[in-house]
């Protein structure tokens, strides 16, 4: 691995980046342009971790000899090395990498209390890019020889020990070690491979630790406690331990690997955790808070910053494919049936439902299943973002402090800091989202999903490009930002709601577009209206909601925005928060045609055949 | 009319007597005879009543210029009674006259107290059948009927009225009623509104109860404070410190103390879960025995049988600043991870509370003492005020009858919330509308309906 090569980020003219996902290895290329780093091209291959390659570099290779090709730039030499440094016509000055190939990273983690120190892990584990096979924990309602069970059926790449405040419980956390040790869970790669157990517990533990799996067949490193005291949590160093036990013991053993790592110039980081980067640098830079969803065919992957606090979450039992099924028992059809405006026979719906989940890359062929299938995304995502808002909670176990004031506004810890109202951005990526026919398909499906309150921007990762620029930006954030700003994503446009509720018919709120010159008016309650804003376009919006009506400056205030234009543009929904449809299917019907006519969704020109690429985002 | 009401009347009535008969003996001396009296007086039992009311009516006198009639009561107190009273009497007025005689005369205590006795036998009246007749009162010439209340339910009593003429000479006595006892009926008709909401109460908890049993989801408000068991339990547990119970100052017959040991089986049930050490000092040895019954069950419940340990819960002392002295002092050596007060406390509250927060402990709180709850809210993490207490039982157990009578319980909530602001809207009224003549239909109306509530609603 080259990653300790130093180079000076004004010097930098071409960025390569691959991401080795399970199926296809992506490379994009990155020029300065004009003095403005822009994704110039982009190249695909099948990625060749299984045999009979058993090799990751040759897709890479693969990869980046599409993007030779198509640029004219040469990017190899003679023996397939990349050249280094860039010159005029030919080379790169960076290249790195991201990984999900071969499942990505699969942890199992343990605790003290399941909503503590367990929790805290889960978080460490999650926000690192890792798949979260289990969560021990003692009070996890499993009896011992339950849990020993559970340990050995798993087969993780490494266990995250946490539990214990430092100078606090020892003995708790030593017996959740002594299940593990004696459970002995078999690592997914090598015979020879010591399973990573990385403990960041109470201090005090350490020695404990040591004894219990210093007998052999683990490989025990320790780091910081994720929570040296309740009241504050520290997931940094576990995170940075877990990229290198990942890097040092699960990529080593993948097949070609160690030849990859070689030839980065940054460390390769899990896929999702890369994501999860750039979205924080972004939400960071801009002082913004933001969502970021990826649904994929198997599991679902929801990212948020809410005032700097960085969240996670993998809805593995959550996708479009593989996963198809389990959404549809999840949310039940009737449920699902709430998005469709057509009249739909149920059985006929099972039976594509099960297809879809034995042919994973078929993509719909008409109106009526393109229509079953992006309500079957809001239900996965509408699911996924609850399972997330269940987990990005503020600390629990924390001591409060009170005035007499709280007498009657107690609140408990563990409460979501998920605040659709303070969303300023959020951000869309796999296929079912990527590639709708449509853009305003992909808005409406976000709008229904994540219910987004007052000003919200929407965009969409235009190739899947978030993970790139996330080890980018451990690099050259410059350069990650540029390209994120200017090609990562597609704005959709701005999503204006008012939270509340009334009656249909009454005023929810009046608007007016840069003092009325570029169009006003008002919306009954129900109501949803499409204004056209160019995507190099913004205005000065004036939003007056009704009373009991909230559109970001509390309920019944004027507020005054700034809003950016998209694809789409402009969509100013009073249809209420909480969004609730009618429950009688007739009146639902006619709810959804509405939204459909109003936004025009669903065009007659494109309702057979419908087009649409293939591919969910790993 | 109730019976203050009743009392106010007749008060009035002799003040107007008074005035009546004052005026004309200034005014007009002696003229004629005496006015006749009224005839036909009859007495009966106020139906419908808690007893000691008598209705009275009675015919016109034939005189026609009259002031008012005045009613006259007996109490016919049978003879051992009043042997019993002149035997009293004579006690009373012999240890008088000892006292006097021991005071002015200078004999010798001995021959002081047969003096007296000799004097008081001389003194006192003798028993004798003639009638004793109070008067109840003067009602105005117009009025040929009087409510005579505040008589006792046991005895028997005459009535008889005289005219009063318009020189104020009283008139001879009307015929005397017969023999009456005001006696109490079985059901009291005053009661009838206080019945009417207890109805309605009583039904809303039967319903509810019922509705619940039926499957029916019962919503209950969370409790923050029962939410936040299971984390002040778990911080405990990663901190690696014990759980401290303070179940009240109070004996068991304080309801507040019950309600603690309620919420005592629920966090010994989570301690156990988590394997977490709860200590429970007590300042009551029955609070001790029902805490350590309480926290053995918890412990059986959650399957720990084994990890109970009764020395864990015990008596310090039934001293208030002794006990709080003991606590206070236990979690600056011990650092109690956790510490929850529920019951009744007192002065203490604050002590303890500052004593926990200073050393960093989660505390949950519950007291239905008023004066308490600001410190406990102030230097607590969470409290549970009043009702919250001891709705905590219905919370935690989630049986149906428990939660449709707390639903019950509320429906009567509600009335009481609703005849307030009626009570206090009409009152305002009343009290707006005085004195305007434009609105005097308005003001009567809302005096009437001010009364009903006042008398009627809350006399009953």
């Amino acid at each position: 691995m080259s990653s300790e090569s130093t180079f000076n980020p004004a010097d930098v003219k071409v960025i390569l980046a691959t991401d080795c996902g399970s199926t296809t290895t992506k490379a994009i290329m990155i020029e300065q342009v004009d003095g403005v780093y822009r994704q110039t091209w982009r190249g695909e291959a099948p990625t060749t971790v299984e045999e009979p390659f058993a090799d990751v570099t040759v897709g890479v290779i693969n990869s980046l000899t599409e993007i030779q090709e198509v640029s004219g730039r040469r990017l190899l030499d003679d023996q397939g090395r990349i050249i280094r440094p860039a010159t005029a016509d030919e080379g790169c000055d960076i290249y790195i990498s991201t990984s999900s190939a071969g499942g990505g990273l699969q942890m199992m983690v343990a605790g003290v209390v399941r909503e503590m120190t367990a929790a805290s892990a889960k978080r460490a584990a999650l926000g690192a890019g890792a798949i979260v096979m289990d969560t021990i924990a003692s009070n996890d309602k499993r009896r011992p020889h339950e849990q020993i069970q559970r340990i050995r059926e798993l087969r993780p790449d490494m266990v995250l020990i946490s539990g214990g405040t430092d100078g606090g419980d020892t003995k708790k956390v030593t017996e959740i070690a002594e299940l593990i040790a004696p459970a002995k869970p078999r690592p997914r790669f090598g015979k020879a491979y010591e399973l990573p157990i990385i403990f960041a517990g109470n201090e005090k533990a350490q020695p404990e630790m040591n004894r219990v799996f210093g007998d052999g067949g683990f490989d025990l490193k320790i780091t910081d406690n994720l929570r040296p005291s309740l009241e504050q949590e520290n997931l940094g160093p576990a995170r940075d331990m877990i990229h290198d036990v990942f890097l040092e013991h699960v990529m080593a053993h993948a097949p070609g690997y160690d030849k990859l790592m070689s030839i980065t110039d940054a460390p390769i980081m899990p896929t999702p955790g890369a994501v999860g980067d750039i979205l924080q640098t972004i939400a960071k830079g801009r002082g913004i808070n933001a969502v970021g969803v990826d649904i994929g065919g198997a599991t679902t992957d929801v990212f948020s910053v809410f005032d700097g606090t960085f969240n996670r979450t993998v809805s593995a039992n959550l996708g479009m494919s593989y996963s198809i099924s389990n959404v549809c028992a999840e949310a039940t059809l009737p449920t699902i049936l709430r998005w469709v405006h057509i009249d739909m026979d149920e059985r006929e719906l099972r039976n594509r439902v099960k297809n879809k989940m034995i042919r994973p890359t078929t993509i719909p062929q008409t109106l009526e299943a393109l229509v079953f299938e992006q309500a079957v995304a809001r239900e996965a995502l509408r699911l996924a973002y609850k399972q997330h808002k269940e987990f990005a909670t503020t600390l629990k176990g924390v001591q409060q402090q009170r005035t007499v004031g709280d007498t009657f506004s107690q609140q408990s810890g563990g409460e979501t800091i998920v605040d659709n109202m303070k969303l300023d951005l959020l951000v869309a990526s796999g296929g079912v989202l990527s590639h709708a026919p449509r853009m305003h398909q992909t808005a409406m499906l976000l709008i229904d999903a994540f219910e987004p309150e007052g000003v919200t921007e929407l965009a969409k990762d235009s190739i899947f490009m978030m993970p790139h620029l996330g080890v980018l930006a451990s690099v050259h954030e410059q350069a990650a930002m540029e390209v994120f700003e200017r090609d990562c994503l597609v704005y959709l446009g701005t999503c204006v709601a008012a939270k509340g509720a009334g009656k249909p018919g009454k005023s929810c709120f009046s608007w007016s577009l840069d003092g009325g010159s570029r169009g006003s008016g008002e919306l009954q309650f129900g109501d949803l209206e499409h204004v056209e804003l160019g995507p190099d376009e913004s205005a000065e919006i004036e939003i007056r909601p009704a009373r009991g009506f909230d559109v970001g400056a509390g309920p019944g205030k004027v507020l005054k925005r700034t809003v950016r234009g998209g694809t789409v543009g402009l969509i100013l929904d009073a249809r209420g928060r909480p969004l609730a449809l009618p429950e009688e299917r007739q009146a639902c019907r006619s709810a959804m045609q509405k939204v459909i006519d109003q936004i025009g969704l669903y065009p007659a020109a494109e309702s057979t055949p419908v087009t649409q690429e293939s591919g969910s985002s790993d | 009319m109730n019976r203050a009401g009743q009392r106010i009347a007749l008060a009035l009535n002799a003040l107007l007597l008074a005035g009546l008969t004052g005026v004309a003996a200034a005014s007009s001396p002696l003229t004629g005879a005496p006015p006749a009296p009224p005839s036909g007086v009859s007495a009966e039992d106020k139906p419908w009543d808690g007893g000691g009311t008598v209705l009275l009516r009675w015919e016109a006198s034939s005189t026609e210029e009259i002031k008012g009639y005045e009613v006259f009561a007996h109490q016919e107190v049978s003879g051992s009674v009043a042997a019993a009273e002149a035997e009293q009497s004579a006690k009373d007025e012999a240890e008088a006259q000892t006292e006097a005689i021991l005071e002015g005369e200078g004999v010798a205590p001995e021959d002081a107290e047969q003096q007296a006795g000799e004097r008081a036998a001389r003194d006192v009246a003798p028993v004798t059948d003639v009638p004793k007749w109070n008067s109840l009162g003067v009602v105005p010439p117009d009025q040929l009927e009087f409510i005579a209340s505040g008589l006792d339910k046991s005895t028997p009593y005459r009535f008889m009225v005289r005219a009063i003429g318009s020189d104020g000479e009283a008139s001879a006595d009307s015929n005397v009623t017969p023999a009456l006892v005001p006696y109490a009926q079985w059901f009291d008709g005053a009661k009838l509104p206080l019945f009417c909401i207890l109805f309605v109460i009583c039904g809303a908890v039967f319903l509810y109860v019922m509705l619940a049993r039926s499957g029916m989801p019962m919503k209950i408000r969370t409790i923050a404070g029962l939410k936040a068991v299971d984390e002040a339990v778990g911080r405990a547990t990663e901190m690696g410190r014990s759980i401290l119970y303070i179940n009240g100052i109070q004996d068991m017959d304080d309801l507040q103390t019950v309600a603690g040991v309620t919420v005592l089986g629920h966090v010994a049930k989570t301690a156990a879960e988590y394997d977490a050490k709860i200590e429970v000092p007590t300042s009551r040895s029955l609070v001790m025995t029902a805490a350590r019954e309480a926290v053995q069950s918890s412990y059986y419940t959650a399957g720990r049988p084994d990890a109970y340990n009764p020395d864990l819960i015990y008596y310090v002392t039934d001293e208030q600043f002794g006990f709080v002295a003991y606590v206070s002092g236990m979690m600056t050596r011990e650092k109690p991870a956790a510490c929850f007060y529920m019951g009744a406390f007192f002065a203490e509250s604050l002590i303890l509370a500052e004593t926990g927060n200073s050393v960093g402990a989660i505390q949950i709180a519950g007291t239905a003492q008023p004066s308490q709850l600001p410190f406990f809210v102030a230097a607590c993490d969470y409290t549970l005020i009043g009702e919250e207490f001891f709705a905590a039982s219905a919370y935690l157990s989630g049986q149906p009858d428990q939660l449709g009578s707390l639903k019950g319980q509320d429906v009567g909530k509600i009335i009481v919330g609703v005849f307030i602001i009626i009570g206090v809207g009409l009152a305002t009224v009343q009290a707006a509308t005085a004195g305007m003549p434009s609105m005097e239909s308005l003001h009567e109306g809302a005096t009437s309906a001010v009364d009903f509530l006042v008398n009627t609603i809350l006399g009953s």
